[in-house]
């Protein structure tokens, strides 16, 4: 099949569909400028109040013990690993704090798979942030979490979703998608974790029980030009059935510190991905700059490449900087960004409703020039609570049988 | 193929190498970035083909030994020094020393030529010839919002060379600059380099991606006479220099000259640049080259 770029580009201007030949095609063949112009243009179309989004909210992760392993995170620690924690419900609370102070309305709250926290442990999180909390939002637990928590459970993923949703999980973040094809999965060692089909049936589930959630790439790693377009269309296809995912985010694999190695994907991979993406995903309303991975300037030249949203001011970040990527932007920062580039700065929830305009033009904030990590060097504290959950692995088991100091 | 979205009297103009006017520069800089990174692409194309080419510089520390200076030098790494001297003979005697363990057919460049000119050891000639007379091959860089003409005409004089025409602050107004850049070269065919992006940052509010690569972008467009528009490869880091280059840029400065391979090759610092150079559509030089 041969296409010219004279007519995908009238395709794409008219609302057209890609197939995937057609998007490998300008994946590998169509000049930068030309994936950007034609990106542009399909955010303009969907986007057409010049409105570029963001949202304040924190990112913790409650815990780094995981039996996943990975081999392209540089952030787990395994079970009995002395520098592996769990956040007390204490320290959660004093993040929380830390950000409505900040002006945010959410939590994304993620972690390793820790065989020690049993879904109790979420569940009685949940309700304790909620009762303390009432109109913080809660964005927790990717796919291979709900996973995790299903198999330890025992119980079927739906399941698993309607007690975290009765606790007060308000919507799930699109993590641990990495590339949603099994051969690249198995290469990656997650496919133990979750499947494509499985981290796909996840959201399916979540958003029949009415949850809303985002999907993520990352790429860069052993996947081929046709796995990642492939994991687009899964994606789309998911996406034509549902209608649940709010936005897409990609970013590159950071390689430092991580069993894998290797190297990043550059900054031109990611602009070209990212527009890819916008021109794929036409049923996907909203994508999100990865400044995180990217730096804010190529987060913001993603306002260039389809992207209509900054993603989020983080306030903290744990997983991405273990693998050596400290990038920071507080909110005056991302405004000025936005704004920078041409468009309007609001702030949004998660749903990607505008929540106003930016709280510094409100009131003043403190400057925040580098991310809060989970917990301070050298913390190895256990939380009090954990003694109330019982342990499944014989690290767990022998913590919670001895004394415990008392939680800083 | 998308259409430039760009005025088409300046386009042409840019594509044949005339000198836009300051008007002309003005809507430019008011396109939108896709399309002024395009046209700049086109132009920077046109001119120096796809190749990009990089210095890799050592800069030397008060502890750097001979041989280590002798093993840089005879792999045709870029040997720069930085202004830490207090007095003109401190600094002649540094690069006669530096001269002397790297050997004669080392490139020995340093210096801000506004950094010589603020020290006021002596008059900027003076300073010059003596640096030059010491073993000095080239200055480093001079900030076209920092020093004169004449400091800059200095330079030759002397029979230094110039490693780039630079910007330190951030500009309020780009089109302002990239004048005063022009001003800077006209009559000065020596000059082959032009660094529009600030040496010096805010911590808090550094320069955003959009300004720099309208600044890349609008440098190439309106500074014909300058063969390379060139990005500190260290300074804006591999993502936004390899952006810069798809936006007029053709050269990277300030490679490193360590090769550690730890990590394995693709981690070393050539084959990264080489990596980013042809994920960007273009092709290195021989590394060494100078713009």
């Amino acid at each position: 099949m041969s296409h010219t770029l004279a007519e995908l580009q009238t395709r794409i201007e008219t609302g057209g569909r890609l197939g995937a030949a057609e998007a490998l095609f300008l994946y590998r063949s169509a000049p930068t400028w030309w994936l950007g112009g034609m990106a542009d243009l399909v955010r303009r179309r969907k986007h057409p109040d010049g409105v570029v989004t963001y949202i304040i909210d924190r990112n913790v992760n409650y815990t780094n013990v995981c039996v996943a392993r990975c081999n392209f995170c540089a952030f787990y620690r395994p079970v009995g690993h002395g520098e592996g924690y769990v956040l007390s419900f204490d320290e959660i609370f004093r993040k929380i704090d830390e950000t409505l102070a900040l002006g945010g309305a959410q939590l994304l709250l993620q972690g390793g798979h820790n065989p020690d926290l049993p879904l109790a442990w979420y569940e009685d999180l949940f309700r304790a942030v909620k009762a303390r909390y009432p109109a913080l939002k809660l964005h927790a637990l990717s796919p291979p979490e709900v996973l995790h928590l299903s198999r330890m459970s025992r119980l079927e993923v739906p399941h698993v979703i309607a007690r975290l949703v009765a606790a007060g999980l308000d919507s799930i973040p699109g993590g641990g998608a990495e590339i949603l094809v099994d051969r690249v999965r198995k290469l990656l060692n997650c496919y133990g974790k979750a499947s494509a089909d499985e981290w796909l049936d996840v959201m399916r589930q979540a958003h029949r029980a009415g949850l809303r959630t985002t999907a993520t790439m990352m790429y860069g790693t052993v996947e081929s030009d046709e796995e990642r377009l492939e994991h687009m269309l899964r994606l789309r296809a998911v996406q034509d059935e549902t209608g649940g995912f709010t936005a897409f985010i990609a970013w590159s694999y950071q390689p430092e510190h991580t069993e894998r190695g290797g190297a990043e994907a550059t900054g031109i991979e990611y602009l070209r991905t990212l527009a890819l993406a916008r021109l794929v995903l036409d049923n996907f309303d909203n994508l999100q700059a990865s400044w995180v991975t990217q730096g804010g300037k190529v987060g913001q030249l993603s306002l260039a490449f389809g992207a209509n949203d900054m993603g989020s001011v983080m306030i903290e970040e744990n997983v991405v900087r273990a693998a050596g990527a400290a990038y920071c932007m507080d909110e005056v920062e991302i405004v000025r960004h936005v704004e920078d580039a041409g468009f309007i700065a609001k702030r949004r929830s998660m749903h990607y409703e505008i929540l106003g305009n930016p709280i510094i033009r409100e009131r003043e904030l403190p400057r925040q020039l580098a991310l809060a990590t989970a917990r301070a060097d050298g913390d190895t504290s256990v939380p009090a609570e954990l003694a109330s959950y019982p342990a499944r692995s014989a690290a767990g088991k022998r913590q919670r049988s001895q004394p415990r100091s008392p939680v800083a | 193929m998308m259409n430039i979205e760009i005025n088409h009297a300046i386009a042409a103009r840019a594509r044949a190498g005339e000198s836009l006017t300051e008007a002309e520069l003005a809507e430019l800089d008011s396109t939108d970035v896709l399309s002024l990174g395009m046209l700049a692409d086109e132009v920077r194309r046109a001119r120096t083909g796809t190749a990009v080419t990089y210095t890799r510089v050592f800069e030397p520390g008060p502890e750097t030994d001979a041989p280590s200076l002798a093993a840089m030098a005879a792999r045709g790494v870029e040997i720069r020094l930085a202004l830490t001297a207090a007095s003109l003979d401190e600094a002649a005697s540094r690069i006669a020393h530096v001269r002397k363990a790297s050997g004669p057919d080392a490139r020995l460049t340093g210096f801000s030529l506004a950094d010589l000119s603020a020290r006021g050891w002596a008059p900027i000639g003076q300073v010059l010839a003596a640096l030059r007379s010491a073993g000095l091959d080239a200055i480093a860089d001079a900030p076209v919002d920092a020093v004169t003409s004449a400091e800059v005409d200095a330079v030759a004089a002397a029979g230094l060379g110039l490693g780039a025409l630079s910007v330190r602050g951030v500009p309020d107004q780009r089109v302002t600059l990239v004048l005063k850049a022009r001003a800077a070269l006209a009559g000065r065919p020596w000059v082959s380099a032009f660094a529009p992006l600030s040496r010096e940052q805010s911590v808090s509010a550094p320069t955003t991606g959009y300004h720099d690569v309208r600044m890349v972008a609008l440098a190439r467009l309106g500074l014909p006479a300058v063969s390379a528009i060139q990005v500190d490869w260290q300074q804006y880091g591999p993502k936004l220099a390899q952006v810069a280059l798809t936006f007029g840029a053709s050269h990277l400065d300030r490679v490193s000259p360590f090769d550690d391979t730890a990590l394995g090759s693709r981690r070393g610092s050539v084959e990264e640049v080489r990596r980013n150079i042809v994920a960007a559509g273009f092709t290195p030089a021989s590394p060494g080259t100078s713009a």
